[in-house]
């Protein structure tokens, strides 16, 4: 966690289903100045925000500048990554950005997440795309390649998609051990390395198997999205297709954690420094829009033990909008910022871990994710 | 609107691109690529600028579903064979497939 310092700059990167745009501002998170459309056009699943000028940690390169890279993808014109070290003024694609071989048989349609690699690998990035597969780059995203102890993994054949698609769209690295790593599929479930990407243990124990039509008991199961907590690298929590889950034991088990929630179908999930969790429940996937009609974020300040709606300022009319399981991020500042965007276009924020929310301008296209980066502090997910 | 001229051989043949893909050629919406051949076009086309060919072919070396590319008034699907000897003044254009709701 980071205390706001003067010249901290929060940057909120804000992924749309037409172009990207950009918030920035300084720690006080107060005023802000919107850039954008950036890419216009592209889908953007998928963006990383990473600072040049702090050496060692997590979010930072290994070639002194600040850099955006974003995962584009068109449905005529297929996937690659772009990389902008000006702030999204000007961008170059990757010509090596992942792909999967033909012998492969496996097609590449989005890049879903970009993530940096331990702080102990400068340079080492991940990708994860859909179809769902994971991709690293040691050389600061020049190049990229398939990380095969996953896409050969035994179960592959039972792998089937969500209403999103075969996506692998969660990536965890474990900050106390660079050879552990998870990753989320949907609907597949909860992956587990620990040994670099060699090999990988399905960490589905306790979550259910919906009807997903698979056979394997050992898949099948629609996991949304999966939150390292920042203090112990044992506990994760899980947003699931059901239901909230949480972990104590790494990922090879899972108890659910609903306590207070008006329901347990939901897409994001996050947690800040201190340990709050954040979920936005939705109504049941057949309606998958905000439960009454009301906009409400819920946090948990003790574990996932409870939860109850956070703070003031969400809108009161009706509000019959989602937000995806990417569009929910928080900042690394003390107090944390908390950031989501809609379904329809609008983002809201909170600049106190959630007690007070406001929107930020505009309305943009569907918003796919969001992440914030506080580019002279730690960026964070 | 810049043209950029490569000279690879034998007939010269333009090269139209819709503006989203412009960055894959140094920001340009028309090249000339030198061929012998339709297909030899197309192939330079993609050694020339090797970011074309993720986002007009997919993993297979297939077109991608939604991508056209009219070698003067027809489509590439439509034709039997790809060894055409070019012509002066023939075109390719690259184009999206009408594919809305």
């Amino acid at each position: 966690m980071t205390t706001a310092g003067k010249t901290d700059k929060v940057s909120v990167l804000v992924g749309t289903t037409k172009g990207a745009f950009f918030f920035h501002s300084d720690a006080g998170r107060r005023n802000w100045e919107l850039t954008g459309p950036h890419l216009d056009g592209w889908e953007i699943y998928s963006l990383l925000g990473q600072s040049g000028n702090t050496n060692g940690h997590s979010g930072s390169g290994s070639n002194g500048h600040d850099r955006i890279f974003a995962g584009t993808s068109h449905f005529v014109y297929g996937p690659t990554i772009r990389v902008s070290e000006d702030m999204g003024e000007t961008w170059t694609q990757v010509e090596a950005s992942p792909r999967y071989g033909e012998e492969s048989g496996f097609k590449l349609n989005r890049i879903w997440q970009i993530v940096p690699g331990h702080r102990t690998q400068p340079g080492t990035l991940y990708a994860g795309v859909d179809e769902a597969g994971l991709f690293a780059s040691h050389n600061d995203g020049t190049t990229w390649e398939e990380v095969t102890g996953l896409s050969r993994h035994h179960t592959r054949s039972e792998w089937g998609p969500g209403n999103g698609g075969l996506c692998l769209h969660t990536i965890l690295v474990d900050p106390t051990n660079a050879q552990r790593m998870w990753i989320g599929i949907s609907a597949v479930g909860v992956f587990r390395t620990d040994d670099g990407g060699l090999t990988w243990k399905v960490c589905n124990n306790g979550l259910p198997q919906g009807p997903t039509g698979v056979r394997n008991q050992e898949v099948g199961r629609c996991v949304h999205k999966i939150v390292l907590d920042p203090a112990d690298a044992n506990t994760l929590y899980c947003q699931f297709h059901g239901g909230v889950f949480k972990s104590t034991d790494a990922a090879d088990s899972w108890q659910p954690i609903e306590t207070g929630l008006p329901g347990n179908f939901g897409f994001p999930m996050g947690v800040t420094a201190n340990g709050d969790l954040f979920v936005i429940p939705l109504e049941s996937d057949m309606q998958r829009h905000v439960k009454d009609g009301r906009l409400l974020v819920y946090r948990s300040r003790d574990g996932g033990e409870s939860w109850a709606p956070a703070g003031r300022g969400l809108p009161e009319q009706p509000q019959y909008v989602g937000v995806l399981r990417d569009a929910l991020a928080v900042d690394s500042l003390n107090p944390a910022g908390i950031y989501f965007g809609t379904s329809m276009g609008e983002v809201f924020y909170s600049p106190d871990a959630g007690e007070n929310w406001d929107r930020l301008p505009g309305q943009f296209p569907r918003i796919t994710m969001i992440k914030a980066w506080v580019r002279d502090g730690e960026e964070s997910a | 609107m810049e043209k950029r001229v490569l000279s690879m051989g034998n007939t010269g043949i333009e090269v139209n691109l819709p503006t989203i893909l412009r960055d894959c050629v140094g920001g340009n919406t028309q090249v000339t690529i030198e061929a012998g051949t339709l297909d030899e076009a197309l192939q330079r086309l993609c050694t020339t600028y090797p970011l074309l060919r993720i986002h007009l072919y997919d993993e297979t070396a297939q077109l991608r579903p939604h991508v056209l590319i009219f070698y003067n008034e027809e489509s590439t699907r439509w034709l039997e064979r790809l060894d055409i000897p070019l012509q002066p003044g023939d075109r390719l254009e690259i184009l999206q497939a009408v594919s809305g709701g």
